[in-house]
């Protein structure tokens, strides 16, 4: 299938012009954000969205009760549909979305759990509650976009976004739909930081070291929203093509040009990357760019994709190299036929995106 | 590719597998009560599963253990074994509930700048319940949890059935599972859609829904994978349409067209007409709302005549499972040859003017289609048949 569309929201800004802003520019420090219990000093570092970010109000016009998680969504699926220039039929339903997140709309389903502490099982808020469930997100990504095709979302705490990514492909195989959006989000907010802080090594100085391939990898959480838009291969072809999702197998292409490591320090192990310095391939990774998310690896997608449309390598933003593989290590132009997205799973294993020119 | 139904699981307040609950419908009444595996002031009725073995398979995550124990209905009658290594098996799931950290005690601590155990976000960390299902019968295959609302359990079905006919698994167990909880008690409450007696579906005098907890799966394998293993399938999944209202986060749209658009692509994929169908299990949660609504797009669509019933009077609205138990009892009467009274219902509503069935009713007919609607205006619908798409000579002759 080809990726026509892409659509950022991240701690550097949203659109997927200044995602490719953030890739030329390099690394730049993340947030401190008071945090109970944190691991240091009761700050910790953060890639978190700017509000301002956050504001549009012709996207968001219909949608003024949308929690943040949401809007985060909405921003990054319309883009991506702008982005793409496939016009859309209102109340039309050529149009497939799923929406792939680990963790939901935690942030409101803990306000949620305030009402019921505060008030009592029978004086909570019905629009806190309505908007606590996982779906409200692609449900106002819908209503947004006016489309009334299939509309899913799913969760897989390492693997949601690939999953996402071999259904968007098995819909557009069958004939469900003509273009599938596929997107993920995640949303920071202080209890999941509370808990990130408890079970991950936080890196107190900001960088996400995705090289370093450690049995303690330290991590920087982020959060953010990537849609790309997908149709199948006679469609728009802006970007490149997906050309499959290989779980704890080798994929159709061996020897890509590039290998992009989803090392954020998500994992509690990341030794397994050690594999990808073996042979000849170069290798990056853009986490230090975004944060420390399960779903990154729609951010790292979106990133490939801009390198096979720009036949661009993209310099690794934190460069710190132990292990002495073959890094990108400066922003240059580059002929580049195929990017493989790897993601390493504690539970199955090595698992690839093959993205193409 | 047809997809044939070789298993079925189920588990709710009506039984502790399928069988259970299919004697339940034939012999027994709907037993909702106040609620006991949490503490709350609010009075209204749920549907509770009380079985110990269900608590035993997993006792710190319920809604695990409810799926668990459909896996092992479903995978006994598919007469698989409790370890599926030998095949690439795919679970796909439905869930609300188990989803979400939605522990008020471990909340409570942090709330309080307390010492917190993370005793609960590990359980939570480790409880995706796709993962936990294929964790534990050595599943190898892709694992999917999904979060659809209401429309869940339908939902995964429909995702399972895209990747037998992709060839991503050989054989797909796919459904939902769901527990009771404080959060969607406390918000259905404040929604103002909870009824404080036992629920009515399709009832003239309908108060609302009961909150119900259960799970309900289907095995699902191409037909060449169970024809290898000596099965000669009796039932197949057909179709699945899915589409959204584009409207409101909780209320549907009012002229159902959303559920009317994932009826017509269910039976455009099953390649069936609307008289083909000979019942449906529909969503019928009992609200004003959902029943006027769905009422309405049955009429418009299959006539004044058409059967159909709802579940939840015996079972409650088991939200993210919903789909999945009622399409595991779809199914199962396909199967059996007859649909159980729909509970609850004594009168009728002159804005539906058209009645669930009101007691035990034989099948003719071949095809069975279940409905679910969702938060978010999800609307989706399954086709199952009694025989191959073009099968002939198992239509039942309306023997009960």
């Amino acid at each position: 299938m080809n990726l026509a569309g892409i659509g950022v929201v991240f701690a550097g800004g949203r659109g997927v012009g200044a995602f490719e802003e953030a890739l030329r520019q390099g690394w730049k420090p993340p947030r401190r954000r008071e945090v109970a219990a944190a691991s240091s000093q009761g700050t910790m570092p953060v890639y978190s969205v700017e509000e301002e970010t956050l504001k549009d109000k012709a996207v968001l016009r219909k949608l003024r009760r949308a929690d943040r998680f949401s809007k985060m969504a909405v921003l990054a699926a319309c883009d991506a549909v702008k982005d793409s220039g496939i016009a859309l039929e209102e109340g039309g339903t050529s149009l497939g979305i799923i929406l792939a997140s680990a963790f939901g709309p935690q942030v409101t389903a803990f306000r949620f759990l305030d009402e019921i502490v505060d008030y009592g099982d029978s004086n909570v808020s019905p629009t806190l509650f309505s908007h606590s469930v996982h779906n409200a997100a692609a449900s106002y990504v819908a209503s947004a976009l006016g489309n009334r095709g299939p509309t899913l979302t799913v969760t897989q705490f390492g693997l949601s976004f690939h999953q996402a990514l071999v259904l968007g492909r098995a819909w557009i195989q069958e004939g469900r739909c003509e273009n599938v959006l596929v997107g993920s989000v995640e949303e920071l907010g202080t209890v999941m930081e509370f808990i990130c802080g408890q079970k991950l090594r936080i890196v107190e100085d900001g960088r996400i070291r995705p090289f370093e391939c450690s049995p303690t990898p330290g991590a920087v959480p982020g959060e953010g929203s990537v849609f790309l838009l997908l149709c199948g291969e006679g469609g728009a072809k802006k970007y490149c093509g997906i050309r499959g999702v290989s779980f704890d197998a080798e994929p159709a292409e061996p020897f890509p040009d590039l290998c992009v490591l989803d090392a954020d320090g998500m994992s509690e192990d990341e030794t397994c990357y050690r594999q990808s310095a073996d042979g000849d391939v170069a290798v990056a990774g853009y986490s230090p760019l975004f944060g420390s998310m399960m779903t990154g690896s729609a951010f790292h997608c979106a990133a490939a994709a801009l390198m096979l449309m720009n036949q661009t390598r993209y310099g690794c933003p934190v460069q710190d190299n132990p292990h002495r593989m073959r890094l990108c290590t400066s922003t240059e132009p580059c002929d580049l036929e195929a990017i493989h997205c790897v993601k390493y799973s504690c539970t199955r294993g090595r698992v690839v995106i093959a993205l193409g020119r | 590719m047809d997809v044939a139904i070789t298993g079925i699981g189920a588990i709710s307040a009506a039984g502790a597998d399928l069988a259970g609950n299919l004697h339940t419908f034939e012999h027994g009444k709907p037993s909702a009560g106040g609620v006991s595996v949490f503490p709350t002031s609010l009075s209204y009725p749920v549907f509770e599963v009380s079985d110990i073995q269900m608590e035993a398979r997993d006792p710190h995550n319920r809604t695990l253990g409810l799926a668990l124990c459909a896996v092992d209905d479903a995978l006994r009658d598919a007469r698989l074994p409790s370890k599926l290594s030998r095949y690439r098996v795919g679970v796909c799931l439905g869930t609300t509930v188990a989803s979400q950290l939605n522990e008020l005690a471990f909340y409570g601590s942090y709330r309080r700048k307390e010492p917190v155990s993370m005793r609960a976000v590990d359980r939570y960390l480790k409880g995706d319940l796709a993962e936990g299902v294929a964790r534990a019968i050595g599943a190898r295959g892709p694992a999917l949890t999904v979060v659809n609302a209401c429309s869940s359990g339908a939902d995964a079905i429909g995702v399972a059935l895209s990747w037998l006919r992709n060839r991503v698994c050989d054989i797909a167990i796919a459904g939902g599972a769901d527990e009771l909880n404080p959060v969607p008690l406390c918000g259905f409450g404040a929604l103002g859609i909870l009824s404080d007696s036992v629920c009515a579906p399709f009832d003239r005098n309908r108060k609302g829904l009961n909150l119900g907890e259960g799970a309900g799966l289907l095995i699902l394998e191409s037909e060449v994978v169970s024809r290898e293993r000596g099965e000669e399938p009796l039932l197949y999944l057909l179709g699945y349409g899915s589409s959204a209202d584009a409207y409101h986060l909780t209320a549907p749209r009012p002229d159902g067209s959303g559920l009317e658009a994932s009826l017509r692509w269910a039976m455009a994929e099953a390649r069936i007409e609307p008289d083909d169908v000979c019942f449906i299990n529909a969503h019928g949660t009992a609200t004003s709302d959902n029943d006027r609504i769905e009422g309405a797009v049955f009429k418009r669509v299959f006539g004044k005549d058409v059967k159909f019933l709802s579940s939840k009077g015996f079972i409650g609205h088991t939200l993210g499972a919903a789909g999945g138990v009622e399409a595991a009892f779809a199914a199962a009467a396909l199967r059996e040859g007859w649909i159980p009274r729909s509970a609850g219902f004594v009168h009728e509503d002159e804005e539906i003017l058209l009645c669930p069935v009101s007691e035990k009713t034989p099948l003719t007919g071949r095809f069975a289609i279940s409905t679910s609607l969702a938060f978010g205006g999800n609307n989706a619908a399954i086709v199952i048949s009694r025989g191959p798409r073009n099968g002939s000579g198992v239509e039942h002759r309306g023997g009960a």
